[in-house]
């Protein structure tokens, strides 16, 4: 079976349907033991140090890991993954790129994919027979999520991983379907953690994956993980095809859009505060200005780098962000 | 429902009394006497609130600098950052503001957004721009702090780094015949160039000045420069033992 990786969420389904087995090129970077190494190969290779380090993670991962084919999504992930193709391509790597369109128009949604099915010279029916097969694993990640929010069952570190791993299905969707059921089961037999202070976590995946660990020593837990939770595509069912369930997704939109989502959930699952997670030297810091205009409740902005736990100075300042939350909240 | 909060202060003991959302009594106490003449220790440090003649309180709020010499008994302890912000926020009435509290021996910086602290910086590693920097010069010129706290025209550059070898330039200055008036410039001047990489990274439209530095009307004119407003509270130095009954007061409401 022929390996392709890919540089963010893309229509999955396609790849599937042409006989890949997909490799979400972030997961292999952040969980690898040797994450700082990746990082380490594309400085030498002369990324600058002021750029992000996820792009610099894949570019570390893909030749580590002998990648031969990569999709790089060019428009409404980060602009850097253009340069980062270019490179890739220059080192024999076969790439494609693709693009969510800026437009968030049906018709410019529905243009991208079917040229992506060109590409890769697969049709609808194949598609969307991928599709419905997917939505039933799609259904118990909502599950799960529900299970967060609702029952309290679920800590958020499970929350986001078991969400962001819908990206690529962890390489193989039987053996993820089967994983996920039995996390399931296990999880609905558990008794409920209820905690004081309820969190939302907002922006990419974080760097820093014992920030769901951390908030949880300060009574408060994060229940809602926007970008993971769009990469698990929770109103797939509700898309009459392929082209509708990837225009009815935030992450690679505008922000007016991710944060009418943002908004419902808040509402929903009565959240006290926001964690805007930002990657060092990304474009998406800026958004901070608009979310925090846009949002009532307090938000917090983090940002993250080259590490993969939280800093000293960003502990502190959760932590006093937490407490002054905890007051407002009351006994 | 009557709160107590007490600031323990590196310098000084700050005391405020507020009943029904007012305050009724604020008074200071030296941070020696305090310990000295009003506490005794029993396991726990006790506060004799007769002897500083307060009664009558429901909930008593303690902060200051370390949890472990603020731990009173009959007291609940909050973070003394936590305490400034909700002094600033009683205050002021803001609820989105930078605030500078340089105290007697540390500084903090902290960002307010929407009531609720998302930023923070300290400086308890050095003593060159806290208040006590201030108190050491003053005593070399001969002058008391509100004198000094008056000068802001025509600095000279002080550049040592250190609050103590600053003591031997200032020095080098008299005897160079600079006047009084732009040697008390020059002090005020080298406080605000030493906060001024502190306060960098926390651009902001409004900055609420706290601690006793708060009354220094040189620091301020300097740093109009750098922001919209800068806004002095009426009462800088009580600012933490307000911000405890403050804190009280939302307590009480949760409860």
């Amino acid at each position: 079976m022929k390996t392709i990786g890919i540089t963010t969420t893309v229509p999955i389904e396609v790849l599937l349907a042409a006989g890949y087995r997909v490799i979400d090129l972030n997961n292999l970077f952040i969980t690898s033991e040797d994450y700082g190494k990746y990082i380490e190969i594309a400085e030498r290779d002369g990324f600058p140090k002021s750029s992000c380090a996820w792009i610099k993670g894949i570019y570390g991962a893909v030749l580590e890991n002998e990648i031969t084919e990569v999709i790089g999504v060019i428009e409404g992930d980060c602009s850097n993954t253009k340069v980062l193709i270019e490179v890739l391509k220059q080192k024999g790597i076969k790439v494609y790129p693709f693009s969510y369109p800026h437009s968030h128009s049906l018709s410019d949604v529905k243009k991208a994919i079917k040229d992506f099915m060109s590409l890769f010279g697969v049709y609808e029916t194949q598609v969307e027979l991928i599709r419905k097969r997917l939505n039933d694993i799609r259904k118990i990640a909502k599950r799960i999520d529900e299970l967060t929010y609702i029952e309290g069952k679920v800590n958020g570190f499970e929350n986001h991983l078991y969400q962001v791993s819908l990206s690529d299905f962890n390489g193989n969707i039987d053996e993820f379907e089967e994983m996920l059921l039995k996390k399931l089961h296990e999880i609905e037999k558990r008794s409920p953690v209820m905690r004081k202070v309820r969190l939302g976590y907002i922006g990419v995946p974080p760097m820093t994956g014992d920030l769901y660990e951390f908030v949880e020593k300060f009574d408060s837990h994060i229940i809602y993980n926007e970008v993971q939770r769009e990469f698990a595509f929770p109103r797939a069912e509700n898309a009459k095809d392929i082209y509708e369930q990837y225009y009815d997704y935030t992450y690679p939109y505008d922000i007016g859009f991710r944060l009418e989502k943002i908004k419902e959930e808040i509402k929903k699952r009565k959240i006290d505060g926001i964690i805007h997670y930002t990657q060092a030297f990304c474009y998406r810091a800026i958004e901070d200005i608009i979310i925090k205009k846009e949002l009532d409740v307090p938000v917090l902005n983090i940002e993250g780098d080259k590490l993969n736990h939280l800093d000293a100075r960003t502990k502190f300042r959760i932590e006093a962000f937490l407490d002054m939350l905890s007051d407002l909240k009351g006994c | 429902m009557r709160i107590l909060g007490i600031d323990l202060g590196s310098r000084e003991v700050k005391v405020v009394l507020m009943e029904d959302e007012k305050i009724i009594k604020m008074f200071k106490v030296s941070t020696m006497s305090f310990y000295r003449d009003y506490c005794n220790f029993d396991g726990k440090i006790v506060v004799d609130l007769q002897k500083l003649s307060i009664k009558d309180v429901d909930i008593a709020i303690s902060t200051g600098y370390g949890r472990n010499n603020t731990d009173l008994r009959k007291f609940e302890p909050i973070n003394e950052i936590k305490a400034h912000v909700y002094g600033a926020i009683y205050q002021s009435g803001l609820k989105d503001f930078i605030l500078l509290d340089v105290g007697g021996q540390d500084v903090k910086i902290v960002k307010v957004e929407k009531g609720i602290i998302s930023d923070l910086e300290l400086n308890d590693k050095c003593a060159a721009s806290c208040g006590r920097y201030l108190e050491n010069m003053a005593n070399v010129l001969e002058v008391s702090l509100d004198e000094l706290f008056k000068h802001y025209k025509d600095p000279v550059e002080l550049n040592s780094t250190c609050a103590v070898f600053s003591e031997s330039e200032l020095i080098g200055k008299i005897a160079e015949g600079v006047n009084l008036e732009s040697l008390c410039s020059s002090v005020n001047f080298s406080l605000y160039k030493r906060l001024k990489p502190l306060l960098t990274r926390f651009k902001g439209r409004k900055l609420v000045l706290s601690g006793g530095v708060a009354r220094n009307s040189a620091l301020i004119k300097y740093l109009s420069a750098d922001y919209d407003e800068v806004i002095s509270l009426d009462y800088p130095q009580f600012n933490g033992a307000i911000g405890c009954c403050y804190y009280g007061r939302i307590r009480s409401k949760k409860e």
